[in-house]
């Protein structure tokens, strides 16, 4: 146990009375395991096999003097804190050996009471940057749980709110037109719980037969009926200690919607031909496009179910809301497919972009994916342009709603994508502005208000595009 | 350019260090008494301090202790006319960029703001 927790000390330095007498020292005040190392070479293998936290070293050794050591050592791990002691300190030395990484610069002959402070205070660094790498890791993981691309307000909101269900063990309702990203989001919600290490369950309602459905969610015991020949788990049980999706719930039989409504109200199932009821632990998504409301009015759905789903809702943003998020998506989908199908180089000319930007999209985003993946597959030319994308009464179409169309800065795509990104993102900000001043006529706090952003940030966003408001303003 | 701030007792020296940095583009406030210098960094972006150690009644260490306190992503030259590793190795840990020994020649400066200047660019140009 002792091993295990105490802090590690390599001391280098060619002269060996020096590292006994320094390990004496330091064993008694600081507490610490200590190993040795008479050249620079002996203290790489020693650090690689022995893991020190603070590497204490003497600058002139015969191999490899102790600046040299230094950059080794931080490639090795940069976590560990470095003391150069030397006889002749030089303050060029001191200099460049503090700016290449060195925690700490000791001139001998030392005072032992300051030996064992610095080394102390070098342990609680390397402590702390130990510490904080670990955060950070932590933070990475949580930082991308989401396969959403986009930075429109209502993605962002949509998103924020996910990462925030995602803590909570609620019954989250998950609505949007067809194509959002509800199973996206469904995925996000789990992996952001702390059910995340276990396999999400999906089941597509509409996909399975009543009875079938009924046995494969709640089970069946054995001669529950004809073919019932064994035991069988439904996919509530295999979800236990998981989460399940239940896509497309406005589809599920009334019959059945009771019987969810158990699980949802005494988080418990009945299999088929079974009388004992099982505790399950399981959380519960549920995704739908279609107007449960209605369904309701209409008596096609229970109203009991919908206020046990309707905990939480989440309503994932139709891609016309986020339009300024298109030529972004596009050349998210295009990277993607470009990789798939080996077509390096291939791009999507200017136009493209623009009349997929202007277009409505139905489908969503998965319509805006599978346009991009037929693109990217059946364009000869390395250029996809508005013609490889749109059938010609669409490109028709287009052309005609084309006169205000916006323009998208020049040649993003032949940038890499994260400054393609600024690019494009500046672009929009900036029109996005122009726009909402034109229509305030130069007032910044309505443009603010319209725009839902507080009137500080609407300037600040104004001044980093060198948009006044004066020439907005009518006469 | 770049706001630098200079800071030593012996005003000429603050002068000359003025001279050969405005030649350059930068603008540079000089100053021989710390508060005042601390009081200007309280007001104004400053990307460069150059200090002296030996002052009249701080240590330049401790001044640029507090001006990176003010402004912590200012840069820093320490210049001094008695360098000791001791105060070198204080002012490295405190965030200096460079540790200069009196007198210093012109190409020397200028070359070494330059350098501190650049690095400033790239930090952060990361950090965003």
């Amino acid at each position: 146990m002792t091993e295990s927790t105490a802090k590690r000390l390599l001391i280098v330095d060619d002269e060996m009375d020096l590292l006994v007498l320094l390990r004496k020292v330091l064993a008694k005040k600081c507490g610490c395991d200590i190993a040795l190392a008479q050249s620079g070479a002996e203290a790489l293998e020693k650090i690689a096999s022995w893991h020190p936290d603070v590497v204490m070293t003497d600058i002139v050794m015969p191999d490899m003097d102790g600046l040299e050591l230094l950059p080794k050592v931080v490639k090795l791990d940069s976590t560990i804190s470095v003391v150069i002691m030397t006889g002749y300190g030089t303050i060029e030395m001191a200099v460049t050996a503090l700016k290449n990484g060195a925690y700490d610069f000791l001139e001998k002959p030392f005072d032992n009471a300051k030996i064992s402070q610095i080394i102390l205070r070098a342990f609680e660094r390397t402590q702390l940057l130990r510490e904080n790498l670990q955060l950070q890791k932590e933070l990475q993981k949580t930082d991308r749980p989401t396969e959403f691309i986009g930075q429109s307000t209502p993605l962002r909101h949509a998103i924020e709110l996910l990462t925030r269900l995602g803590q909570s063990d609620a019954t989250v309702l998950i609505r949007g037109e067809s194509g959002t990203g509800k199973e996206v989001a469904a995925r996000t919600i789990h992996k952001m719980s702390k059910r995340c290490k276990q396999k999400m369950i999906t089941v597509n309602c509409p996909a399975l037969p009543e009875q079938i459905l009924e046995s494969e969610l709640f089970g069946y015991a054995k001669g529950a009926f004809t073919g019932a020949d064994n035991d069988k788990d439904g996919l509530f049980l295999e979800a236990a200690g998981s989460t399940i999706l239940l896509d497309e719930i406005a589809d599920i039989p009334v019959s059945l919607q009771t019987k969810l409504l158990r699980v949802l109200q005494e988080k418990e199932i009945q299999p088929l031909g079974q009388t004992k009821t099982v505790k399950v632990d399981v959380r519960v998504l549920a995704s739908t496009n279609q107007d449960l409301e209605a369904k309701i009015a209409k008596g096609e759905f229970r109203e009991d179910l919908f206020y046990r789903l309707n905990v939480m809702t989440v309503t994932m943003p139709a891609l016309a809301e986020m339009q300024e998020d298109i030529p972004l998506l596009a050349l998210h989908f295009l990277n993607i497919y470009v990789q798939e199908y080996q077509r390096e180089g291939m791009e999507l000319s200017q136009e493209a972009l623009q009349c997929l930007t202007r277009r409505e999209w139905k489908g969503n985003v998965r319509e805006l994916q599978n346009r991009i993946n037929r693109a990217v597959l059946l364009t000869k030319d390395i250029l996809i342009t508005p013609v490889d994308l749109l059938s010609p009464e669409e490109l028709a179409e287009d052309t005609s709603s084309n006169k205000a169309g916006a323009e998208v800065p020049v040649c993003v795509h032949k940038l890499p994508y994260s400054e393609a990104k600024e690019e494009v993102m500046t672009y929009f900000t900036s029109s996005y502005l122009k726009k909402a001043l034109t229509m305030s006529d130069g007032n910044v706090s309505a443009a603010a208000r319209n725009s839902g952003l507080g009137r500080q940030s609407f300037q600040r966003l104004m001044q980093r595009h060198h948009i006044q408001s004066q020439s907005f303003r009518k006469e | 350019m770049a706001e630098i701030l200079a800071l030593d007792d012996v005003q000429d020296a603050t002068v000359l260090i003025g001279k050969i940095l405005t030649k350059k583009g930068h603008t540079v406030h000089c100053f021989t008494e710390e508060d005042k210098a601390l009081a200007h960094a309280k007001e104004n972006k400053i990307d460069l301090a150059i200090l002296d150690i030996k002052l009249e009644k701080m240590s330049g260490v401790e001044v640029l202790g507090l001006l990176k306190e003010i402004q912590p992503a200012m840069k820093a030259i320490m210049l001094t006319g008695y360098p000791t590793v001791e105060t070198a190795r204080e002012a490295i840990s405190l965030g200096a960029d460079e540790y200069c020994v009196k007198p210093i020649d012109r190409d020397e400066l200028e070359e070494k703001v330059e350098k501190v200047l650049k690095s400033r660019g790239k930090k952060s140009a990361m950090s965003v």
